[in-house]
């Protein structure tokens, strides 16, 4: 299989059918990323394509410095922050935001997004990074720029953190441990 | 947890269950795990954390390449074909001047020196590494106790790592020696597990003496019996003090007198360990299974094409083992747990 990086600088060579087979493999992940953090299904695809088009703007200076992976996630933190700050405006001004949506959504999802919400900020971010979009400690610590014991120390702390609050989530509500904790195939993490 | 009772910190045990703790530490948590029932339990709340989060999947709109990105693509593409054709016509108007030659030629030879600085140090970035050539780092075989393993019981469990317990649990196991390799764990079922160090590499290889290098491997029996006795071999002459090239003539020679086999039909071994530690570069790698046929063309198996799992290890490939080593990556490691995505 064509690695990421081989494929990217095929593009930068002016090849249509790399970009095409990039998009293929990371569409549906970065709409995971914007669609964990947002809870809004249309900015999520809207900032999915904006991490694409980003990618085709900045391809003719593109250096294979990092992974494909950890550069394109590097365009969706960023992307990320701006549509936090022009939520924070936006809520400050009284103009309508993009309220998280619940509805149809399931219980146990309900809890794992209720006990993720009761982290810290920072703790939570590289949690995800880490479960979600499948990253290394050393690709998180370049993401976010903090040293790599600081990722792993946050990690420890925010998986603890979490065991706790999923714990005391199942102790008051006993009918959710059973809905979840299924293995989902072909994830990496802890299974 | 104490770290007189646990040679491991919490905090590190969950390192190794990501698969990111150096090989070392990895065999010493690996060993320890197995015996360690409180250590187990506090892997099993990890894994269990891991598990409840997959709770939450977003399922993504099935979408082909929308059409803004399709302008876009199509805009970039074109300016650069026509970057390509403008570049051509400066080049034309230059090619007779000898002042712009002179300039030009100034200029390559100051950006050169600092284009291969650079490569070479973000390609070592980005592999984990510190700025280093690597075939100055390892020159020549180190001593013979950095190759070893000090603790017999770590290295039966890194060894026994490569393949699923169903396999390993039965199979012989073979650990290093000063003079060689040694059974430690006969064996029931035909398989034969080891951890193969560093001169098992090409050998043109800028690691072949990494001491650092840990290959877990279990052998299936056809591959006992006609690839492993190259890792024998190789260490026996390792171990001798023999010189590469005195290495090669020697298995060129008995591959020529039939002292050493030719790889038996089914020859194949999985190297499924988390615990490894292939190269300075791929590290821990990514879990995969082997397969050994007679020197033959990559094109055969569709190796290394576009979209194809497999590729071909360059491993022996005539340099000078007549054997074709296919690689096909798997989905867990040896205990059942995701592998990274490729």
């Amino acid at each position: 299989m064509t690695s990421d990086e081989a494929l990217m600088l095929e593009f930068q060579g002016g090849s249509r059918a790399a970009f095409e087979e990039l998009f293929a493999r990371y569409h549906k992940p970065l709409y995971g990323f914007f669609g964990r953090r947002l809870n809004n299904p249309e900015r999520a695809e809207d900032l999915t394509q904006e991490t694409f088009l980003a990618v085709i703007r900045a391809v003719s200076r593109y250096e294979p410095r990092a992974s494909v992976r950890t550069y394109l996630y590097g365009i969706a933190l960023k992307l990320l922050a701006a549509e936090r700050r022009k939520f924070l405006t936006s809520s400050a001004s009284g103009q309508s935001t993009t309220e998280p949506r619940t509805g149809g959504t399931p219980e146990c999802v309900l809890w794992v997004r209720q006990a993720l919400e009761k982290l810290d900020a920072p703790e939570r971010e590289i949690l995800m990074l880490r479960e979600y979009e499948q990253l290394s400690y050393s690709d998180i610590a370049e993401l976010l720029r903090i040293p790599v014991n600081t990722v792993r120390s946050r990690l420890f702390r925010s998986r603890l953190a979490l065991k706790n609050h999923l714990g005391s989530e199942a102790r008051s509500n006993p009918a959710l441990r059973a809905s979840t904790g299924q293995p989902h195939p072909g994830r990496r993490g802890m299974q | 947890m104490s770290t007189n009772r646990h040679p491991i910190e919490q905090e590190e045990l969950m390192a190794y269950l990501d698969g990111e703790l150096p090989a070392d530490q990895a065999t010493t948590a690996l060993s320890h795990m197995e015996t360690c029932p409180e250590c187990e339990t506090v892997a099993a709340d990890f894994r269990s954390v891991s598990r409840e989060l997959t709770a939450w999947e977003v399922e993504s709109p099935e979408v082909g390449i929308p059409s803004e990105i399709n302008a876009a693509l199509g805009e970039r593409l074109q300016k650069r074909e026509a970057a390509k054709i403008d570049s051509g016509r400066v080049k034309n108007r230059v090619i007779n001047n000898r002042w712009v030659w002179a300039g030009a030629l100034a200029i390559v030879c100051v950006a050169m020196g600092l284009k291969l600085t650079l490569t070479s140090r973000n390609r070592n970035e980005a592999a984990g590494m510190p700025a280093l050539d690597r075939s100055t780092v390892y020159p020549s075989m180190a001593s013979i106790e950095q190759y070893l393993i000090p603790d017999r019981n770590t290295e039966i469990a890194l060894a026994r790592s490569a393949a699923p317990e169903s396999i390993s649990s039965d199979a012989k196991i073979l650990v290093l020696g000063w003079r060689g390799y040694e059974t430690a764990i006969e064996g029931r079922n035909g398989f034969v597990c080891i951890v193969e160090r560093s001169w098992i590499s090409p050998f043109n290889s800028s690691e072949f003496w990494n001491p650092r290098i840990r290959v877990p491997q279990c052998f299936n029996p056809a591959a006992a019996r006609s690839i492993l006795p190259l890792t024998i071999k190789r260490t026996e002459m390792v171990l001798a003090g023999l010189s590469k090239a005195q290495m090669i003539d020697s298995i060129r020679a008995g591959f020529d007198n039939k002292d050493l086999p030719a790889p038996e039909p089914g020859a194949m071994s999985y190297m499924m360990s988390r615990a490894g530690y292939l190269n300075d570069v791929l590290g821990h790698h990514v879990p995969h299974l082997m397969f050994y046929f007679p020197l033959t063309d990559k094109a055969s198996w569709g190796a290394d094409l576009p979209e194809s799992p497999v590729t071909l290890n360059p491993q022996f490939q005539g340099g000078p083992e007549p054997i074709t080593e296919f690689v096909i990556p798997v989905g867990k490691w040896s205990d059942g747990t995701a592998a990274p995505a490729m």
